[in-house]
């Protein structure tokens, strides 16, 4: 009897995704994400996990190796597909269903073809140094980025461990994408242009941008709930839903996560930008605002949050000197994300390893921004 | 009175524990629907099939350099464990060994899953994967203490390590009635050595699923399978331990002890989604000054009684 068709067939009904975006590909993810959730198709947070690759946005030259790393590591069976627009997501998931159903039996396991670039035994041999005490420990080198669930894709962050302290942090170099105008950042880019943009468009657009980048701060602290439901508010935004049909949800949304006191105890303390910091470092907008630790900024977008859905309606023209954008002002043509990114390396040196993912989630320096910001430099240059 | 009834629980026990984990996944799947906004259709009780599924066709992983013999058993373990321990817990009135340890032998098929869970992220040589096999240790240094105190507070209050003894000790007043503390410290522990909710600390996102991380195809089967077992397993001695065992009016005992078990799993499958997980460093310290001393004192109001019987 031949169990493997009906096997495959019942694999493709329910396969993890692994839901990559591109910089520059902000709207084809908000997309993805919303029809994975509505499908009930899990995503992945690893390639060992996933059965299904999706990349959505534009093509990034400088990002196809690293994709092709993580499709050799997907184990079979497997499918890939990109949507480089919202309206293929749909298209490029079914697709891929199909392919998975209909493909014959895995074939022998073998590991992941080798590129050059890693060590022999895929793990750099640790060496010692002192550490902050004085001790000689083990150092381990190990990278975040460029693709990582929840992650502002395309950002590279190199770090030497002793044991789970971070003792330096570097930036790798941004790519950069042909593309378009940042997602979020639109209406200010269409203000600057001298569009007659309105101020409650501005707003719906910069609370959803905050619930974005609530979502993945809470997916990475493990709340799944929260995080689920700051997903639903962001697409309830885009799609247009009105001020009086948010407003019970988000104020029970932001009250129930600004007063976690679970959620407050394990971020208070990490990653303290200080305002005047902040501010001397270029930053502005909410983390600027916040002036303190994870937990601090996190309370500051849930406010804003909250502001923001009482204005969707308001037909002022949006006057950006007043009216930030969601990441702040763009000062001297520089993107607001690319002080997000200088400040990184000090708040994550010192960091243990739990902490880094949130201090990074909790600035969410936004990868369209700063592929924008990498491809004037580039033209320039 | 609970008897050790022939060769045929061996059978029934490790099955009505996989069917207890079935219902779990696939309450957790419904929970997981209802939150995402999508209908929860009766479909959504096919995901555990579904995952089985998938896991099954999918080809298992290879690394470079893979420890693979340490990290099978690694693997292996986890699940193995979680059966094992379910077989000195009472159904009804019938238990496959009513050992007169049996407290000690749940506790000790536990801490093996402490190995088998560092073996499996050791095996894979890959940071993120051994990152979360050391976060499992770190959080076993938080919970072991006061999960043991809340396993010693209803045997010294029975005066037996038997589980039988325990439950039948019960009669009137449950322990989970007079000793809330260690209640409340054994299903925060049963959370923490399924390592799943807000003690998933050792799969955690933020280091791409941690001791998961690296596994695919069976191996992930029989780590997903042992957290969910060690759930139901966990939910299962709840029952003898502080809900009165069997014991209750109108229907036989191992309604009683379905019933009951039932109630335990649908809590803790509640509380997985409600919490942000605990980061052990933090946890170890709570653990440490404010749940230890809790569960000593805990433990020193049955033997004050006891003492004074």
């Amino acid at each position: 009897m031949d169990l493997t068709a009906p096997l495959l067939r019942a694999a493709a009904a329910r396969p993890h995704i692994l839901l990559v975006a591109t910089p520059g590909g902000t709207a084809a993810r908000l997309a993805a994400e919303r029809q994975l959730r509505l499908d009930g198709l899990p995503l992945a947070p690893t390639p060992a996990d996933a059965g299904i690759l999706l990349v959505a946005g534009p093509d990034c030259p400088a990002l196809r190796p690293a994709l092709d790393r993580l499709w050799q590591h997907m184990p079979a069976p497997r499918a890939r597909a990109q949507a480089r627009t919202p309206e293929a997501v749909a298209d490029a998931v079914a697709r891929c269903r199909i392919e998975l159903a209909a493909r014959p039996a895995p074939g022998p396991a073998s590991a992941p073809p080798s590129d050059g670039t890693e060590p022999p035994g895929g793990l750099p041999m640790a060496e010692t140094a002192p550490d902050r005490d004085g001790l000689s420990l083990d150092q381990l080198h190990l990278s975040l980025g460029p693709f990582l669930a929840d992650w502002p894709s395309g950002v590279t962050v190199r770090l030497t461990l002793q044991g789970d302290v971070i003792q330096q942090a570097e930036m790798g170099e941004q790519p950069a994408t042909r593309g378009t105008a940042p997602f979020w950042a639109e209406p200010w880019a269409r203000a600057a242009a001298g569009e007659r943009v309105g101020a409650g468009e501005a707003a719906r657009r910069r609370a959803a941008a905050h619930l974005d980048s609530l979502g993945r701060l809470l997916a990475l602290a493990g709340w799944a709930h929260a995080a689920t439901t700051a997903r639903r508010l962001r697409d309830d935004l885009l799609d247009g839903a009105a001020t009086g049909a948010l407003r019970p949800a988000v104020r029970r949304f932001a009250r129930r996560v600004a007063r976690s006191r679970t959620l407050h105890w394990l971020t208070r303390g990490t990653g303290v930008l200080g305002a005047d910091e902040a501010r001397a470092a270029g930053v502005s907008g909410p983390a600027a605002r916040a002036g303190g630790d994870v937990a601090a900024r996190y309370r500051t977008w849930l406010a804003a949050v909250v502001r923001d859905v009482e204005r969707l309606a308001d037909p002022a023209p949006l006057d950006a000197a007043y009216d930030e954008g969601p990441r702040g002002r763009g000062d001297a043509g520089q993107p607001p994300s690319e002080a997000l990114l200088r400040v990184l390396p000090g708040l994550l040196e010192g960091a243990e390893l739990a902490a880094a993912r949130l201090i990074v989630a909790s600035l969410d320096p936004d990868p369209d921004e700063l592929a924008a910001a990498a491809r004037e430099v580039a033209s320039r240059g | 009175m609970v008897e050790a009834a022939g060769w045929w629980p061996v059978l029934v026990a490790p099955a009505l524990l996989l069917a207890g984990a079935v219902l779990a996944v696939a309450g957790d799947a419904m929970l997981a629907a209802r939150y995402a906004g999508r209908p929860a259709r009766a479909a959504v009780a096919a995901v555990p099939l579904l995952e089985v599924a998938r896991l099954l066709a999918q080809q298992p992983r290879t690394l470079p350099k893979a420890d693979r013999l340490l990290w099978r058993l690694g693997v292996v373990t986890v699940p193995v464990a979680a059966v094992l321990s379910v077989l000195v817990i009472p159904f009804g009135h019938r238990a496959v060994a009513d050992l007169s340890v049996g407290v000690v032998w749940f506790n000790a098929m536990e801490v093996l899953t402490w190995a088998g869970l560092w073996l499996a992220g050791w095996g894979p040589n890959a940071a993120f994967s051994l990152i979360g096999g050391y976060r499992f240790v770190a959080q076993g240094l938080a919970y072991e203490l006061p999960l043991m105190f809340a396993l010693i507070s209803p045997a010294t209050a029975a005066q037996s390590l038997g589980v039988g003894d325990i439950a039948e000790a019960q009669q009137g007043l449950w322990f989970a009635v007079w000793m809330p503390v260690a209640f409340a410290g054994y299903l925060a522990g049963v959370l923490a050595f399924a390592f799943l909710g807000p003690f998933g600390y050792p799969a955690g996102r933020d280091t791409a699923a941690g001791v998961l991380g690296e596994t695919a195809g069976v191996d992930r089967l029989l780590l997903q399978a042992g957290r969910w077992l060690w759930l139901t397993s966990g939910a299962a001695m709840a029952v003898p331990l502080f809900l009165g065992g069997a014991a209750g009016p109108g229907v036989p005992g191992w309604a009683w002890s379905a019933l009951k078990t039932l109630l335990v799993l649908a809590v803790l499958v509640w509380s997985l989604r409600r919490l942000p997980v605990l980061r052990a460093d933090r946890y170890a310290e709570f653990a440490w000054v404010v749940l230890v001393p809790l569960t000593i004192a805990q433990a020193l109001v049955p033997a004050l009684v006891v003492l004074d019987r």
